[in-house]
Order: structure tokens, then C-alpha cells, then sequence
């Protein structure tokens, strides 16, 4: 990280207020990085929660480039039972204020809110229409801790004043927000976690300073994520209505995971090749052709693995190798399209270097079969591929935390009844 | 052979002698593995061969995980070779404290499991974590396999290891069918300082290079040989060679039908060779009646193989068993250039 003359980097102080919160860092926050924003206007967002293509700019490619910065906030219904009326409407109207604060863009205010099913559970009736399942394990070598708090809510924008304002008006830390009156959850909904992460070319460079990472500062300058390439290809990406739920009262909602993983990148940095990342991170055949430059923005909108999918069983036989990549193109519906649309993003959050998995699928099971092709054990046990080892990227990460949600469409985003 | 010995602390020693402006430097210079580790061989075979040192290791503990046993060890941070696409590449200690070493095994056999479990090391000290890591599968000399890296501590101290194992995913046979399935969980406390690692004892030896391997260390703990070939259960179809490792080919009864195995094996000490891709031919009379990949296995009696089901094998078939990967582990210093190419073994089933 270079620091700037006032000895903290800007990004990096941002980064920084993003992750302690409270109004004093906020108001040092907007001093320093002071977009000039035009207020949002509510009738313009539109029905889907997660419909933020739209709204976000692309790069040279085509590729989505997501907002720079991120928050999670974990929140619980205050009280027992189930929610009425009046803690709906709260709830409604907190939304409605921030989309009135900020315009619903990447330089603006872009959010969702997800529900679990301990949230649903609190209902007798079950959920119409959509299967929610508890999270769980997904790999017989990870034991992560199940997340159940009632509501997730994913805020984003390329501005951390605006994540971290945000965050302050929904927890009732501030009643006006761009110039605009905001109102708060009040007493419906405490906040029982916070996680913030970052996406973008410099921002991991920026951050690299933490645990998990070695100290030489290896993580590439234009690199978009700790890993050091570019990810969120267009033509590897769900489109949002490839994951958007058909039918049903949650028409128009999709379904959320978010995992906390820690990465250990000691190995990948000071151990692993060159050619051993690009093997891992893509597919043996990238390796060998030297098909990634740098950071890997010459493979345009495809990670161009499709050609590796099949290839998958002779290099796991031939060169006890299988890429993440590789394996996870696998998972495709029947028109040959992936199933995720990825949101994730990096994190220093607890000191150290990690990834807040969150991706959009119209059903769980998506996600699950997915990882399943990611482990890549029906390749490992036919083959001299690792559990973990030389199998993609598994050996160089930890799921610590899982949990699934709804993400209702925008009508029935406010403490939504199971069949609204 | 003749090796010239002594012990870190011996050297320090010397380099004292030497005076004031030489001990400046001193420290730093013993802590790296410059002074530690000669340079590599400049002419290595393509073949097992002695290393140019020879490390002892500390024992950190021992302890009964579920059903196994899982033991932990270090010592001086080195170099090794890890597999790269088509090639080995080189891992240097860099500024690592230690090379941490785990070993799993049945408690009821000795057999070591060196088989995909994804294990996993946590290193603690007062409650923060300082190192966590899929480590190494390996294959050294002196210990055989085993799950190792190098490693970085914060400083002379009291560190809490925890060694995660996962289950087994490979077919495990005869008394083992039932076992090894569940992940398993070891705690280890390390006292570790650079005074005490500096007793560890550090030989250099003149014969670095030639052909051969070094003598299996001396544990309490078992290490990873494999069965010799007059002690594998059942008919012993064949031997043959390929890049330096032998194959042993044994014909079995699993669940009352015949079962080709394939028990490869280093010259010297008979270490396993696991995480290989294998498949194997058999002909007869010019008619292939098998013709498939060998699934890694585990047996109290065969050890670590690679087997297949096979109608049957009789006098005179023609066996051909192919390398399609080559043991996809780490190497410590004297196997990094064996077990890489490895041509098709071919014989005559006896």
C-alpha cells in the first residue's frame, strides 16, 4: 500500500470507515471522499431486488464491473414471534429513504435484503413456492458455523461514505443522508453481525497488509480480488433473470448464499508457480498454452475454459491437476448456462485476507450442485488429484460461515409473510 | 559413506571463532537455510539419490484421534519440490521457522494412511491464529509420506497445533472397510524457540548425488512401507520397474472374486507411492479382458495399492500397467528427479 501525504491511502482510510463504523469515522469519511450526488428517486428502481446490471457500468469487455465497495449487515427481528404490520412498514420505509437519498446506481446506493429460513420459521405456514433450506456443510472437509440471523442486508456502492451512510440511516444512527430525511429501522431490527469487503482493480493491493497474505506484498496491482485475476467474466456469469425465481408469490425474488471464507495465501504466493496459479485457477491447458496474461484481462469476457470442462478427467489422470474454474463450469442448466450470478467480493475483515461469497441463484439446490462440481471429488477419487490439494483453489481457503436467504422481489422486501 | 557431522550449534561454534566482525552477521546468517542447506546437486540422476544433507526432526506429540493416530514433528525449514504442470517446481525456505511435519496412521496396524483426506493445520498462539494451511502431501527419505510444509511463528513460544483429518476418499478394504470415514481432530502443544531447534541435529553428506537413499529414521511412530513382496497376501503375478519405483502385482480375493493390485513401491527404503493415476491391460491370447484404471486403495494386508476387479489372471497373460499420472506429491531433496518419467510396465503374468 502507498500511503498518500496524509499518511493513510484514501481508499484505504474509506476502507477503514467502512469496516469501524460510528459517525465519527463517517463524518471524517465524507470529508475526505465527497461525491457530488444527485438524489435518488424511488419510482426508478426497479421490481427485482437484484436487478443492478442495469445500473452498473461495464468494462472494455462487457463484463459487469460490480460496485468497489460492500457491506453486509446481519440483522434479528427485535421480538418474539412474528412481525406485524406497523414493523413492516417501518421497515418499508427505511428502504424507501434510501433509495430517495441515493440514485440507484454503482455511484450510488445499490441493496438488497434477504431473508433465512429461521426467519420463515417464526411463521406457521410454510414457504410458498420456494425451496429455502437450512445452510449446511457442502464439502466433507469444512465444519462452517451456519449463519440464521432473520435478514441480511447487501449494500453496495463505489463510495464507502455512501455503504457506511447508508448502514448509519437503516440503524437509526442519522436522520438525513445526502441532504435527504432517512428513517431508520428503529426497534425492529438489531444488528447482530457486519461484514464489509471490497472489489475492484488496486483495492486488494491496497489491502494486502493482513493475515493470510505474506508480507511481500505479492497481490498484483490490477488484480480485482486477493487471488490475483479477474473474475466475474460475462460469459461465466448467470444473467439476472437466468436466476430470478419464475412463479410463485416470490416471482421475481431470487436465492442468496453468503459464505465467510478465509484464505491462506502463503502457499499460493511463496510455493505455487506461475503456471501453478493459472493450472488451479483455470485449467492445466491455460497453464501449458500460457493463455493468462497478467491478471488475465486478455481473456476478455470468458475465462475460455469451456474447451477444459471436457478435458477434465484426462488432466486430473494425466496431470493429477483440475482447475476451480474447470470444475465449476461444469455446473450448467440445460441450455448450457451457468447457474450463479457471483457478488463476492474481497474482505480484511478480522485482520485477515477474505472472500464474503455471496451469489444469486433461482434455487439453493444451484448453489449446492455447484459447489459440488467445485469440490471436484468425483474427479479426485478416480484420480491422483487431492482432496484439497493441486483440486482448484480448495486448498487455499476455509469456509468459516454459511447461510442461505430469499431475496424477495422488491413488493415484499419489508418483512415478507411466506406466501405475501 | 562418510559424513561429516555436527550440529548447528557446532557451527556456531566455528563461526565465532572467527571474531567480532563475522558474529555481526552471525545470526542471521545460521538462522537461514544458506548456511543450512548446501546448494542442490548441480548432476542429479533421474533416480533416487542421496541428498546433500541429512536433517534430524523433534517429535511434538503423538495422540489417538477417533480411529487413528496422528503424530507431529519439525524441523528445520528446507527446500522441496512440489508438481507443477508437466514439471516439479522448486518451494525455497525462505524465511519459514520450521518445517512441520504430520503424520496418520491405524493404531491397530501401523499402517500410515497416506491418502486423500484433505488435512489441514491450524497454528495458534494466545488465542490468534498464525498460520493456517492445507499442508503438503510429501514423500522424504527418512520419513516416507506425510503431510508437511514450512511454516512462519510469531517468535520463541507456546503454540497450539490443530491437526484437522478428513475422511478417507479412497476404497478402504478388508478390516478397513468400515473405518477412517469420519474427519478427525488432533491438538498438539508446541514449545518452540530457535535455541532448541538449533539442537536439532544437521548432517552434510560427502556421497550428495550419487544414487541411493537415506536411512528411515528411527521413530516411535510407523512410517509409510509397504508390505515387502513375499509378504503380500495372495499370488505375486509379476515385478516390474519405471522411473526408479518398482510395481509389485499381486492377484487377491475381495468379496470371493479376483482383484488385480498394483503395490508400487521406492528401491531403498519400500516406501508407498501414493497419488498416481494408474491403469492397467490384461491380455489374453491377444484378447484384452481387462482394461481399466486402478482405483487407490487401502488394506490392512496389500497396504496402499491400486486395484481393479479382473475376471481373472492366469499363467502367461501379458500385463500392461500404465503411469497416467505420476505420484502427484512433494518431494523432499533426493526424490524430486525420480518418479517423473515413467514409461508403461509391461510383463508376463509367472
Amino acid at each position: 500500500m502507498q500511503p498518500t501525504q496524509r499518511g493513510v491511502s484514501r481508499r484505504e482510510f474509506v476502507k477503514a470507515a467502512v469496516a469501524i463504523g460510528g459517525s465519527a469515522a463517517l463524518s471524517a469519511c465524507l470529508e475526505r471522499e465527497s461525491p457530488d450526488l444527485a438524489t435518488g428517486d424511488p419510482s426508478s428502481v426497479p421490481d427485482r431486488q437484484h436487478a443492478w446490471n442495469e445500473a452498473l457500468p461495464r468494462d472494455d469487455h462487457g463484463n459487469v464491473r460490480i460496485p468497489r465497495h460492500h457491506a453486509l449487515l446481519l440483522v434479528e427481528y427485535s421480538e418474539t414471534g412474528v412481525p406485524d404490520d406497523d414493523a413492516r412498514e417501518t421497515v418499508e420505509a427505511a428502504f424507501r429513504s434510501l433509495e430517495r437519498a441515493y440514485p440507484w446506481s454503482n455511484e450510488g446506493l445499490l441493496f438488497t435484503a434477504g431473508y433465512s429460513p429461521a426467519y420463515f420459521d417464526r411463521y406457521d405456514a410454510d414457504l410458498d413456492g420456494v425451496a429455502l433450506p437450512a445452510p449446511t456443510a457442502l464439502a466433507p472437509f469444512e465444519d462452517p458455523e451456519l449463519d440464521e440471523p432473520d435478514a441480511v442486508l447487501h449494500l453496495a456502492s463505489d463510495y464507502g461514505s455512501v455503504v457506511l451512510g447508508a448502514e448509519q440511516a437503516l440503524m437509526g444512527e442519522r436522520s438525513t443522508l445526502n441532504g435527504v430525511d432517512v428513517s431508520g429501522f428503529g426497534e425492529v431490527f438489531d444488528r447482530v453481525d457486519k461484514r464489509t469487503g471490497f472489489v475492484g482493480d488496486g483495492l486488494p493491493a491496497e489491502h494486502q497488509d493482513v493475515d493470510g497474505i505474506p508480507d511481500d506484498e505479492p497481490v498484483d496491482e490490477d488484480a480485482p480480488l486477493f487471488m490475483g485475476f479477474e473474475s466475474g467474466f460475462e460469459k461465466n456469469q448467470a444473467s439476472e433473470g437466468g436466476v430470478t425465481i419464475e412463479s410463485g408469490p416470490f416471482a421475481g425474488g431470487t436465492t442468496q448464499h453468503l459464505s465467510k471464507i478465509r484464505l491462506h495465501l502463503d502457499q499460493w504466493y511463496n510455493q505455487d508457480s506461475r503456471s501453478q496459479r493459472v493450472a488451479k485457477m483455470f485449467c492445466p491447458a491455460h497453464a501449458e498454452d500460457d493463455r493468462v496474461e497478467g491478471v488475465g484481462e486478455n481473456l476478455g469476457d470468458d475465462n475460455q475454459v469451456g474447451d477444459c470442462v471436457d478435458d477434465i478427467e484426462a488432466d486430473a489422470g494425466s496431470h493429477g491437476i483440475v482447475g476451480h474454474a474447470q470444475k465449476s463450469a461444469r455446473a450448467r442448466d440445460e441450455n448450457d448456462t451457468p447457474v450463479l450470478l457471483r457478488r463476492d467480493f474481497d474482505s480484511t475483515d478480522d485482520g485477515a485476507a477474505g472472500v464474503h461469497f455471496l451469489s444469486l441463484q433461482s434455487s439453493i439446490a444451484d448453489f449446492v450442485a455447484t459447489r459440488a462440481a467445485m469440490n471436484g471429488s468425483d474427479v479426485s477419487e478416480e484420480s491422483s488429484v487431492g482432496t484439497r490439494l493441486n483440486n482448484g483453489i480448495l486448498q487455499y481457503m476455509t469456509v468459516q460461515r454459511r447461510g442461505n436467504y430469499l431475496v424477495p422481489p422488491r413488493s415484499s422486501r419489508a418483512l415478507p409473510r411466506p406466501s405475501p | 559413506m562418510d559424513r561429516s557431522q555436527y550440529t548447528r550449534r557446532s557451527l556456531l561454534g566455528g563461526v565465532a571463532g572467527l571474531g567480532v566482525t563475522a558474529m555481526a552477521g552471525c545470526s542471521g546468517l545460521l538462522e537461514s537455510q544458506a548456511v543450512g542447506e548446501p546448494p542442490v546437486v548441480e548432476e542429479r540422476p533421474n533416480a533416487v539419490y542421496y541428498p546433500t544433507h541429512v536433517e534430524g526432526m523433534e517429535m511434538i506429540g503423538m495422540t489417538d484421534a477417533g480411529d487413528r493416530q496422528i503424530g507431529l514433528m519439525y524441523s528445520y525449514a528446507h527446500r522441496f519440490w512440489t508438481m507443477d504442470v508437466g514439471d516439479t517446481a522448486r518451494v525455497s525456505a525462505g524465511d519459514a521457522d520450521a518445517h512441520l511435519m504430520a503424520s496418520v496412521w491405524d493404531p491397530d496396524t501401523g499402517q500410515v494412511l497416506p491418502v486423500r483426506s484433505g488435512l489441514s493445520v491450524t497454528i495458534e498462539r494466545d488465542g490468534q491464529t498464525v498460520d493456517e494451511r492445507t499442508p503438503w502431501t510429501m514423500l522424504s527419505q527418512n520419513m516416507g509420506f506425510h503431510y508437511g510444509d514450512n511454516v512462519s511463528l510469531d517468535g520463541n513460544g507456546t503454540y497450539t497445533v490443530t491437526v484437522e483429518a478428513g475422511g478417507l476418499g479412497i476404497d478402504r478394504l478388508g478390516a478397513f472397510a468400515d473405518r477412517f470415514a469420519e474427519p478427525v481432530t488432533a491438538e498438539f502443544e508446541w514449545e518452540f524457540s530457535r535455541g532448541q531447534r538449533s539442537e536439532i541435529s544437521f548432517q552434510q553428506l560427502d556421497g550428495a548425488g550419487d544414487p541411493g537413499a537415506l536411512e528411515p529414521m528411527e521413530m516411535k511412530m510407523p512410517l509409510s512401507v509397504a508390505p515387502a513382496r513375499e509378504d503380500l497376501p495372495g499370488r505375486i503375478v509379476g515385478t516390474g520397474e519405471t522411473g526408479d519405483a518398482t510395481f509389485v502385482v499381486a492377484v487377491t480375493d475381495r468379496g470371493g472374486e479376483p482383484y488385480l493390485a498394483v503395490a508400487p513401491r521406492t528401491p531403498y527404503n519400500r516406501y508407498v507411492l501414493p497419488a498416481m493415476s494408474l491403469s492397467a491391460t490384461l491380455t489374453r491370447e491377444g484378447e484384452a479382458v481387462l482394461d481399466d484404471s486402478l482405483s487407490a486403495a487401502i488394506d490392512p494386508e496389500l497396504g496402499y495399492h491400486y486395484g481393479s476387479a479382473v475376471d481373472g489372471v492366469d499363467s502367461g497373460d501379458e500385463l500392461t500397467i500404465a503411469v497416467d499420472s505420476v505420484p502427484q506429491v512433494a518431494r523432499h531433496e533426493g526424490y524430486e528427479t525420480a518418479f517423473l518419467s515413467m514409461p508403461d510396465v509391461e510383463l508376463t503374468v509367472e
